[in-house]
């Protein structure tokens, strides 16, 4: 059961197109939203004239913030805990200034969404607009544009951190280099795009609110906050979702915004997100530069590593912060290497751009494409081979927990032997003579490795003001002997159905197709804390193993009663029917509630000055070979190997699926897509012409080798979604990277898209070759 | 204005009043109720809209209503039921095709059309063909993998 390649449970239903996703729930009577968004990017709003909108046949309501405000809406805020941070709260909709192209300020409600649209044009917005800011060190120049005056800068939050002696390594350390590596931003863009709908039912004040969103119980809080409602009167419920990839971890305006609507038009209302305001309008992610200096041995020993972190947030109006994953980045700059000094600091910054936020990976790719390529560097400067500068810099096999800088407990399995199995499951001395060849014969072949070890299944608390790390699931066996999971955890895809059944049908003796598992509805259980952060196999799955593992100890216990050898569905049926004959002090039925905690995280520094955010890390080693054609810049993936440590695997089919789809998005991510403005802050990328992600011809196969080394945690389950996002951009950067040093290009950034680095050839003195081109 | 539509969908006849701005990617939702053909990006470029009209692989969010008259229009509904698949829909489930699924009928019907087509395509040749359909979950891998097979053909790369 555990460990098997057992075929999926929700896919009959989503092949046959019987997947129910958020706009696949027409209700008689609904209408549907449309926004008035900022056509520039900062401006002062002098009048809204709402009375054309107001009067075209099928409008239903047009409202502004005001409107919203004398309904009794509350503002919305980050929860930041963290000393410092600037004062920041705002209303579902803008008020008085705009500060991103595609803000929203005025509602409408209609009969259809194509009658609001034509209310949406006909509305007259007056403005002075206000000067940009769009670049992040601009931002932060004396003198520039301010979003919010009263902070007196850009500047959101400053953080320092430094290890007693960082200034005096770096001073001692034989050779010292300073590099400025760049993620550009990019969108995370869930096939379905974010939307919500609800009703208010006035007879028992109940709003059930639909949204296609990650952490549903944690919605209802905020609903419950900006509706001034109690949560035991909200209901939200998370349907099928095409897609999250944590874009649909935060809890939007408009999401608040249809709550509110609902109660105030009385109509059941819809909120579904176009195309458009999902490139635009909606939440980018990964915008950072980092300063790295870094001083090492003769050997490739790496000694002190300092980063100063530029983090653009865009206009940081989003619940919960972007400063989120900026606080992951600096968390996780060592990595996977033991780097005696190391000191950071974190700068994030308002831009009068889209709000930055969460997409998979969650600041890690950021860090690891600075970590790894210091690694290549310090190899490149040396002369030795980089597979081996890293052997020198990996964590030693022991001791577990290795106490990261800050208080990290890192319990991942030796890390020396993974490397050896990827070299091995590689052939990576094959490659390199492979390379040789192909170099001796005009071609342009690189390798790049990444050596990643992850946090996985962290807490939000004590970085984003509440979320615990915990996750709530009940197991019942039912009167038949059938099974029901329910999880405070929603899939997006990444199969709990199936997985969670494998366990639950693991430790219940039973099969996996009598286990009906659900998710995603805050009426099923009290509290739960969704799916983000490689979080729900550690989390929900633990919480699964150990109801079910209750319920299991209680039919043992009946079933010795009964005496023989009962089946599960005898048991079941004396559990339910038959309580009089139960044990003495064996209550009736087969269910078990369990808030599961592995209780292995530090949330608020302890007496040592340490926290620690993950319960349990996995380490994923990757190797890619890359060709790159120097006239056309053009990156072909040659070969691309994952070795997976991700502790007890569930369901290896699922893992690997897991591995295949985050390479695709982090090659995507550096091959084909970013998120482009004018210096004006106008948005370049608002069609999927525009933003191109890969197609079925763009995304190589990655091989994937399992290795399991359990963990501490309940099953001994480690995260694992977030790998091969984060892996992909600092491999294949340091694989393009390889490739193009015989021309003198170094790349310092994750724009390795064919215009980026026909630019850097160019730049390196490269003229194109027609013959190459034609070959191309 | 509407107009007067008359055109089969699912191998029934049916006459509906379209607005000329109706697609059929709305009227196949909302008139029929048949929300397996989903509104991805509305501008041709995800494909998460496909159906078949006339028994090829189009998008509905690029076919105005009153265009499909008398035309046959098939959606996913119209193959296999979650008891009984459809035999692609059979090799997406065996090959770990789909994740969230919001691509996967889309990315079906194109690749029943593609068959019906060319039998036994190669993986190139699948691969051009699938171009048009996004898939952010899967990396692709598996439903090259799970075309090939009803192809006849070992994945290349594999």
């Amino acid at each position: 059961m555990i460990g098997a390649r057992t075929l999926r449970r929700e896919d009959p239903r989503l092949l046959t197109g019987r997947g129910s996703y958020l706009a696949d729930h027409d209700v008689p009577g609904l209408c549907h939203i449309a926004l008035w968004r900022s056509p520039v990017a900062h401006a002062r709003i002098r009048s809204i004239d709402t009375a054309a909108a107001a009067a075209l046949p099928g409008v239903v309501a047009v409202l502004t913030q005001a409107d919203l405000d004398a309904a009794g809406a509350r503002p919305m805020t980050h929860l930041l805990p963290i000393p410092g941070v600037q004062p920041l709260a705002w209303g579902v909709l803008a008020q008085e200034v705009v500060r991103f192209v595609g803000e929203p300020l005025v509602a409408v409600v209609a009969a259809s969404r194509a009658i609001a649209e034509d209310a949406v044009d006909v509305l007259v917005v007056d403005y002075d607009e206000l000067p940009p800011v769009v670049d992040v060190h601009a931002a932060l120049e004396f003198g520039a544009p301010l979003l919010y005056p009263e902070w007196g800068t850009n500047e959101f939050l400053h953080l320092d951190y430094a290890t007693d002696g960082l200034d005096d390594a770096l001073a001692r350390a034989p050779h010292v280099r300073t590099e400025r590596f760049e993620s550009h931003r990019i969108a995370a863009l869930p096939l379905e795009g974010h939307g919500a709908q609800a009703s208010f039912d006035p007879a028992t004040g109940t709003l059930t609110v639909l949204a296609s969103q990650q952490q549903p119980h944690q919605l209802r809080t905020v609903i419950a906050e900006v509706c001034s409602l109690s949560e035991g009167e909200v209901r939200v419920i998370a349907p099928d979702m095409g897609g999250g990839f944590g874009n649909k971890q935060h809890f939007t305006r408009e999401e608040c915004l249809v709550a509110l609507l609902a109660r105030i038009t009385g109509r059941p209302v819809r909120w579904s997100q176009d195309r458009g305001e999902g490139l635009t309008a909606s939440i980018h992610s990964r915008p950072q530069v980092h300063d790295a200096t870094f001083g090492y041995d003769d050997d490739g020993r790496v000694l002190a590593l300092s980063v100063r972190v530029v983090s653009d947030l865009g206009n940081p109006v989003l619940y919960f912060s972007g400063v989120g994953p900026s606080l992951v980045t600096v968390g996780a700059l060592c990595g996977g290497y033991a780097i005696e000094h190391h000191g950071w600091s974190l700068s994030c910054v308002a831009t009068t751009t889209c709000p930055v936020g969460g997409y998979r990976g969650f600041g890690q790719p950021q860090s690891h494409l600075t970590t790894e390529r210091v690694m290549d560097l310090v190899a490149a400067d040396l002369g030795i081979d980089p597979a081996e500068v890293r052997r020198r810099n990996l964590l030693p096999d022991a001791p577990r927990p290795f106490i990261a800088h800050g208080g990290a407990r890192i319990d991942v399995g030796p890390l020396g032997p993974q490397l050896d199995q990827l070299l091995d499951s590689f052939q990576y001395d094959a490659w390199r003579e492979r390379q040789r060849a192909m170099r001796d014969a005009g071609r342009y072949v690189g390798i790049g490795l990444s050596t990643l070890v992850q946090g996985t299944a962290p807490t939000q608390y004590g970085v984003a003001g509440r979320g615990g790390s915990y996750e709530t699931a009940i197991v019942s066996v039912l009167p038949d002997g059938n099974v029901t999971v329910a999880v405070g955890s929603k899939s997006q895809g990444q199969s709990h159905e199936t997985v969670l059944a494998q366990i639950a049908a693991e430790m219940l003796g039973t099969t996996v197709d009598r286990v009906v598992v659900r998710d995603g509805d805050t009426a099923l259980l009290p509290n739960g804390m969704g799916t983000w952060g490689s979080r729900t196999a550690v989390m929900a799955g633990g919480a699964v193993r150990v109801a079910a593992g209750r319920v299991r100890d209680k039919m043992t216990a009946i079933a010795a009663h009964m005496g023989g050898a009962p089946t599960l569905e005898a048991v079941a049926a004396e559990a339910w029917w038959h309580a009089h004959r139960l044990p003495a002090g064996i209550e009736p039925g087969l269910s078990a509630t369990v808030c599961y905690t592995p209780g292995r995280t530090i949330p608020i520094p302890d007496a040592a000055g340490h926290t620690s955010f993950d319960e349990t890390f996995g380490s994923h080693m990757t190797a890619v070979a890359v060709e790159v054609c120097p006239a056309t810049g053009d990156v072909s993936v040659l070969d691309a190997l994952l070795v997976s440590d991700c502790g007890v695997v569930i369901n290896p089919m699922v893992v690997e699926g897991q591995h295949q789809g985050g390479f695709a998005q982090g090659l995507g991510a550096v091959l084909y897509e970013e998120v482009r403005y004018s210096d004006d802050g106008q948005p370049q990328c608002t069609t999927l012409a525009d933003y191109t992600i890969p197609t079925a011809i763009e995304v190589p196969r990655l091989r994937v080798v399992h290795r399991e080394t359990h963990s501490g945690t309940e099953g001994g389950f480690r995260g694992v979604g977030e790998a091969a996002i984060t892996a992909a951009p600092a491999a294949l950067a340091g694989a393009v990277a390889d490739a193009l040093a015989p021309l003198g290009v170094t790349i310092t950034s994750t724009r390795l898209h064919a215009h980026h680095l026909r630019a850097l050839l160019r730049a390196a003195g490269v003229e194109p070759d027609p013959a190459a081109f034609a070959i191309a | 204005m509407k107009h007067r539509v008359k055109f089969e969908v699912n191998g029934e006849a049916a006459e509906i009043e379209a607005e000329p701005r109706e697609t059929l990617l709305d009227v196949v939702r909302e008139r029929f109720g048949l929300t397996g053909a989903h509104a991805g990006c509305e501008h041709g470029a995800c494909g998460a809209c496909t159906v078949l009209v006339d028994g090829a692989a189009v998008r509905s969010c690029l076919l105005f209503a009153v265009q499909c008259e008398g035309r046959s229009v098939q959606t996913i509904e119209a193959f296999g039921t979650p008891a009984a698949l459809h035999p692609m829909q059979e090799a997406f489930r065996t090959h770990h095709a789909l994740q969230c699924g919001f691509c996967t009928p889309a990315m079906v019907l194109t690749a029943i059309d593609m068959l019906a087509h060319s039998p036994n395509a190669t993986e190139t040749e699948i691969r051009a063909a699938l171009a048009g359909n996004l898939c952010r979950c899967t990396g692709y891998a598996g439903i090259v993998d799970a075309v090939c097979s009803l192809a006849g053909r070992e994945p290349v790369d594999s």
